[in-house]
């Protein structure tokens, strides 16, 4: 198998005055898609944080793309900021803009694009989220939970990613709207190729979606594996996580 | 033909990376080469619309065997070279391209359609609006936040009545607060001000009077001036600055938040809790401020005095006493009162005011701003027309 995408290594993290990881090792495959579980306060987004270079681990060593990310010059760090896409829980799309400026922004910034091409671009962006095309001109407010949610995923694949970041993307949708992101989740990674990382806590979606599931409790990954054997796991914090299901 | 071989090379220095679509001759077919994604493809845009010029009715072969990368950038990019060749009625054949570049192609260009519906920005035909459009919607504009203006005075009026029948609705915790807030912590830079103006104030007048030998004239200019017109007026604008910007983002972002809408669902009414304490405890604070900011203005002057014209301090606080006296400084503090009243109003409704976007937050509050300051100096105007009609 060809070298992991993210690999994390005896990450450490010490937050406020207690220790939020203690050793926390993780890889992440080319073309997978991998779920990051575990009870509130257990740190899967503070996981997420590290990785994306938000938050500086007290120790351990992260890799994303064979470099380690401690040891990055800035412009290095932006280099590889271009490679990832992140949709953040609250869809974070800048609320001045209208959604197909929204879309555009990254490529306007970072890449070098003709206007007309630009827009074309992100209209595509916009039509593979499942977005109806009049709904470009409107501006964020204006879009209902889960069609920000969409545009939130269309901007994040604005610059054609290699890794793709959805914290807790289902969080607060209708099931009808979460099983409609799921399949979008699936059919950007068959045609884009993307490998996505998901911080969840919606089970019926990661049974649908998600490869490996890694579950977070006492400071560390207490498994990793596919949900249907997950679910059979003995260690009491996870029956506990998921008998209340 | 001949003047079209490698038609299209382009390539970004700054960049390592590089695309290009090139004819090949012997092959008779375009190959695309290098890296086809979003970060390279830039000077490829770029030549589509200029420099590229398609055969016209041939057959022609696109090979995708020399591309090192190709992402869903690149694949509109061929669809639209495609289409380029084929609007001069060329038959295009793709070929040697791997399955996953075959797919993704043509799953852009499943969705092609839909990229041409978008219609053109509503912006260009919003220039066209002439200067009686601009001046009706304006107009309309106005009227409505002056409506808006009204019912929260009406709202704040209803909400007072009521609090004097029932003291806990007067939130003293809340004054309390909006009192050290907007009043104690103002003293330090309302005091430097006011010394400064007074010291300034002092200087300007001193200059003349010395020339016509008028000294003691001094403390009767000063303290007319500062108590009627300074001292108000110079605390109500460095209150109009820190306050009402601080009420507007306050409220706003607390609407942006959702938690005026929570505090409406519980029962419970925002201009109660948010807006009368606020006004409340502006108006019980500013008349000391005001005092304060005259006790400054005089040191300043006083001691520009002395050093210039000679004049003791306590000939100065003994001609201020016969001179001006009390009444004097009393028209000064009933100024106070108005001026509380209008910012606190001005910015708790420029805060109810903010839509949910980020920029909104920023321009009510430069709003609540310039409006707190114009409507404090129209204030200000129509106590001295007052003031000259009743003779005082």
């Amino acid at each position: 198998m060809s070298e992991p995408i993210i690999d994390i290594r005896g990450l450490q993290n010490f937050l406020g005055d207690q220790w939020v990881h203690t050793e926390v090792n993780l890889s992440v495959n080319p073309g997978e898609i991998v779920a990051i579980i575990g009870g509130s306060g257990s740190g899967k987004t503070t996981i997420l944080r590290c990785i994306l270079m938000l938050l500086k681990p007290t120790a351990g060593q992260i890799k994303l793309f064979g470099e380690d990310i401690g040891a990055l010059e800035a412009h290095e760090a932006e280099l590889l900021c271009q490679r990832w896409g992140v949709l953040f829980q609250h869809s974070a799309l800048f609320s001045g803009m209208t959604v197909l400026e929204n879309i555009m922004f990254p490529m306007k910034e970072l890449a070098h694009l003709t206007p007309s091409f630009r827009r074309e671009l992100a209209l595509l962006k916009l039509i593979l989220v499942g977005l109806p095309v009049h709904s470009a001109r409107k501006l964020p407010s204006e879009l209902s939970g889960g069609m920000q949610r969409r545009a939130a995923a269309a901007r994040a694949i604005a610059m054609d990613p290699e890794l793709l970041f959805l914290d807790e993307p289902t969080s607060g949708l209708d099931p009808v709207s979460a099983k409609q992101f799921d399949d979008l989740v699936l059919f950007l990674r068959r045609a884009l190729n993307l490998t996505i990382v998901i911080v969840s806590h919606d089970i019926d979606s990661l049974k649908r979606i998600a490869d490996r599931v890694a579950f977070v409790g006492d400071g560390k990954i207490l498994a990793i594996d596919p949900i249907d054997k997950l679910m059979k796991n003995e260690h009491p914090l996870i029956m506990d996580y998921f008998s209340n299901r | 033909m001949s003047d079209n071989t490698a038609a299209l090379t382009s390539s970004d220095e700054s960049q390592v990376s590089y695309a290009e679509f090139n004819f090949n001759e012997q092959e008779h077919a375009y190959v695309c080469v290098g890296n086809w994604s979003i970060l390279s493809i830039g000077p490829l845009t770029e030549s589509i619309t200029e420099t590229f010029q398609p055969p016209k009715n041939q057959q022609i072969r696109v090979l995708g065997h020399k591309l090192e990368a190709f992402d869903s950038a690149g694949a509109l990019l061929l669809l639209q070279f495609i289409d380029a060749l084929k609007t001069n009625r060329n038959q295009v054949v793709l070929e040697q391209f791997s399955d996953a570049q075959t797919e993704l192609f043509e799953l852009v260009q499943s969705k092609e359609s839909g990229l041409k519906k978008l219609p053109e920005s509503p912006e260009l035909t919003r220039q066209k609006e002439d200067f009686l459009e601009f001046l009706g919607r304006e107009t309309i504009e106005k009227t409505h936040q002056f409506d808006g203006l009204i019912l929260l005075v009406g709202d704040l009026t209803d909400k007072i009545f009521r609090a004097f029948t029932q003291w806990k609705r007067f939130q003293i915790p809340s004054i309390i607060s909006n009192i050290n807030n907007t009043g104690l912590k103002a003293l330090p830079i309302i005091a430097l001000l006011s010394f400064l103006i007074g010291v300034v104030l002092a200087y300007q007048m001193g200059l003349q009077l010395e020339t016509y030998g008028a000294n003691q004239f001094i403390a009767y200019l000063c303290g007319m001036a500062i108590f009627r017109e300074f001292g108000p007026l110079i605390t109500a604008i460095i209150v109009a600055g820190r306050t009402s910007s601080s009420f507007t983002a306050q409220i706003g972002s607390m609407k942006l938040n959702e938690e005026i809408d929570a505090l409406t669902t519980m029962g419970l009414s925002p201009t109660e809790l948010l807006v009368l304490p606020k006004v409340i405890g502006l108006t019980l604070v500013l008349p000391l401020v005001v005092f304060w900011a005259d006790i400054f203005g005089l040191m300043g002057s006083m001691i520009m005095s002395n050093f210039m014209l000679d004049i003791g301090y306590q000939e100065f606080l003994l001609r201020l006493q016969t001179d001006v006296g009390r009444d004097q400084f009393m028209l000064g503090l009933y100024k106070a009162p108005a001026f509380s009243i209008l910012i606190a109003l001005v910015g708790c409704f420029q805060g109810f005011q903010v839509k949910a976007h980020a920029d909104s937050i920023g321009s009510q509050t430069t709003k609540s701003v310039v409006q707190a300051l114009f409507l404090i100096i129209v204030a200000d105007a129509t106590y001295s027309i007052i003031y000259s009609w009743m003779d005082l």
